[in-house]
């Protein structure tokens, strides 16, 4: 008796507990996903919004959209490679070969600029990347009528500025428990200080790198803010579109399902990397073993 | 006048530090007003002007310390704004539009959170009709005179006898040229477009706003601004898809892009177009000769603005002539009111950009109400910019 009112107690307070994440959860993820859901099969209202209804006519009509699918699928993963190659020296440093010392100051400098709006940080690439900018001091050592705004070069490098700190902290957090005796094992082995790293410093940073990974290419999937800006409207994401539908031309009903099939790739895509890199790491698990 | 406005009769700063003392009663009345200039312009400001602020019964504290002010960019004067806010305590939070669509679409949504807002003259109608925007109680605005605005440019502003917004400013659309880049001069929509896909190619800028990009299209191809007849937009969007790899960007913001000399060309409402041209006189402001856009805005308070009161004060703030002039003297466009047109210096008054020549205007069409809605237009403009 006593157990069983213990555990119900238990529960009791488990369900009280939970009750905060679970109403979040419902009312704030599950419910509006059902709104978007069921807008998608509605009508546009003759001034715009949400018009009741049931038609499949937006889903067929997503192919006036292929462009910015097309290119929201290419830059994501572009930049998230960007991001990684230009993240992983920078956290193997930090971790690995900087003193101590400068550590946490180093750490700091590249949380700074978060501490600064998105948007600020990149309005003011308008200004480096344009004309008066990088293209002026190009000039003056002879290359004329270089144009680095509102191209694909540019939004990439809007890409991998604004997303880096999610990139580097999670590799720097795997590189810094690394064990450091393995590469003194690795060392007094006669391994190469390549050998080391590609097969010690390499596989064990794997989980930072996936985890890096994975944020910024959650959060470039829905990325329209960068392309408006330093892609001048004419790099068109998925994002944009989204913005488009819902602040312009206030198609609820189309900009829903075009929500719904963003939704939809990004499950697919993510379990997919998912399952990618956790059979990756059983593998290796097995053949240490 | 000279051109710094300090020189005005008074400035809006000297002129509330007097009437402070005169409500402290520092000074006498006699004094207040010669020192302001009221005796003598009392003429100019009818009896507006003794209720300038709302007296001395409503402490400004009751106006609360905020505002959301939603607005164009590069379409006001931050000494009026910072003037406002020093008088009243109520401080301005400023969000700058690109569109109309843009604007319509977050009240659709609700909860905006404005409290004033500056919609174009075509979309009043509609925002009366979706009921989205509140009648003025002209009482609490005595330094709206009706009587002293054109009625070409305040029509708009009544809807079914009851008058809901008051005007701001007009001007007109059509693009800016750096005559440095671009030396064949461009004249029409047709050379505009001809020009984007040919010698200028890449360095051209659209807005992003419906009306005026694909307006100007459409007058390109020879059709009227307004259109929404279905083959005609058909039209205008090949032509816009097909200039769009010639195109530098598709923005509302396209001053600094002209600036950095990236662009050479681009759509301009006529004020940006004084902006650009006093700071770089290779800046060319041009009125197509195959139309265009007239336009006027006004000042408009959203059904549910949660400080309606500082809403009010900041309307009637803006209505006053000195502040308008004030205004027209950092943007550009020329006020509604002739009162304030009365306080602006000689060569403002006879700027072709600000005040084109009337045949100039002839082409020129005022956006139609259903250009806002029209699902054909919408769907164009975002099709457009995704292809």
């Amino acid at each position: 008796m006593t157990m069983r009112g213990v555990s119900k107690s238990n529960s009791w307070l488990t369900a009280v507990l939970l009750a905060p994440t679970t109403l979040w959860f419902l009312f704030m993820l599950i419910l509006p996903l059902i709104v978007i859901l069921v807008f998608s099969f509605g009508e546009r209202a003759a001034v715009g919004g949400y018009g009741g209804g049931f038609t499949f006519e937006h889903y067929l009509n997503l192919p006036a959209r292929l462009k910015a699918f097309q290119n929201t699928m290419t830059f994501a993963p572009v930049g998230t490679l960007l991001c990684l190659l230009v993240a992983y020296p920078l956290a193997y440093y930090l971790a690995l070969k900087v003193d101590s010392r400068y550590k946490l100051l180093l750490l700091v400098l590249v949380i700074v600029p978060f501490w600064t709006s998105l948007l600020i940080r990149t309005y003011a690439w308008i200004f480096i990347l344009g004309g008066r900018g990088i293209p002026s001091l190009l000039e003056l050592i002879g290359f004329e009528g270089v144009r680095l705004i509102n191209t694909p070069g540019a939004v990439l490098v809007g890409i991998v500025y604004g997303y880096l700190p999610l990139m580097v902290f999670p590799i720097f957090v795997s590189l810094e428990k690394l064990d450091k005796t393995l590469l003194e094992a690795s060392n007094d082995l006669g391994g190469s200080p390549y050998k080391t790293f590609m097969q010690i410093t390499l596989p064990l940073s794997m989980p930072g790198m996936a985890t890096g990974c994975m944020l910024v290419f959650i959060l470039l999937m829905g990325e329209f803010l960068i392309p408006a800006f330093l892609g001048g409207g004419k790099v068109f994401f998925i994002g944009n579109a989204l913005v488009d539908l819902f602040l312009q031309s206030r198609n609820w009903p189309f900009g829903s399902a075009v929500s719904i099939t963003l939704v939809m790739i990004m499950l697919v895509t993510v379990s997919f990397y998912m399952r990618m890199t956790l059979r990756s790491k059983t593998g290796r698990d097995e053949s240490l073993m | 006048m000279s051109k710094s406005d300090e020189n005005k009769p008074i400035s809006a700063k000297k002129f509330m530090k007097e009437f402070r003392r005169y409500q402290k009663g520092s000074v006498t009345r006699r004094h207040f007003l010669g020192v302001t200039g009221l005796g003598t312009a009392m003429a100019v400001m009818g009896a507006a002007m003794p209720s300038l602020w709302p007296g001395k019964a409503q402490a400004f504290g009751e106006l609360g310390n905020r505002l959301v002010f939603s607005t164009w960019p590069n379409y006001h004067n931050q000494k009026n704004l910072d003037e406002f806010t020093e008088m009243t305590g109520v401080n301005i939070q400023v969000n700058a539009f690109g569109s109309n669509e843009e604007m319509l679409a977050k009240l659709q949504a609700g909860g905006t959170g404005w409290d004033v807002f500056v919609p174009t003259n075509y979309t009043i109608s509609n925002y009366v009709e979706l009921d989205l925007i509140q009648a003025l109680d002209l009482s609490k605005l005595p330094n709206y005179d009706a009587a002293a605005n054109n009625p070409k440019f305040a029509g708009p502003a009544t809807v079914n006898g009851k008058v809901y917004c008051v005007p701001k400013n007009w001007g007109t659309t059509g693009f800016v040229v750096n005559t440095k880049k671009i030396k064949s001069g461009p004249k029409s929509w047709k050379d505009f477009f001809d020009v984007t896909m040919g010698a200028g190619s890449g360095h051209t800028i659209l807005h992003d706003y419906q009306l005026t990009t694909i307006g100007g299209a459409l007058c390109a191809l020879g059709y009227s601004f307004n259109s929404i007849d279905a083959k005609e937009l058909g039209e205008a969007e090949a032509l816009l898809i097909k200039s769009k790899p010639h195109l530098f960007a598709i923005t509302s913001d396209y001053q600094p892009g002209m600036r950095s000399g990236d662009a050479w060309m681009s759509i301009c409402w006529n004020g940006d177009g004084t902006q650009l041209n006093n700071d770089l006189p290779e800046m060319e402001y041009v009125i197509a000769t195959d139309g265009g856009e007239i336009w006027t805005d006004f000042y408009a308070i959203p059904k549910d603005a949660p400080h309606l009161e500082a809403a009010y004060a900041f309307i009637n703030f803006m209505q006053d002539p000195y502040v308008q002039a004030r205004e027209a003297s950092v943007h550009g466009y020329a006020p509604a009111d002739s009162r304030a047109i009365a306080l602006q210096p000689d060569s403002l008054g006879a700027d072709p950009i600000l005040h084109p020549a009337a045949n100039l205007m002839n082409g020129l069409e005022f956006g139609a109400a259903q250009t806002l809605t029209d699902p054909i237009r919408a769907e164009l403009m975002a099709r457009f910019k995704s292809a």
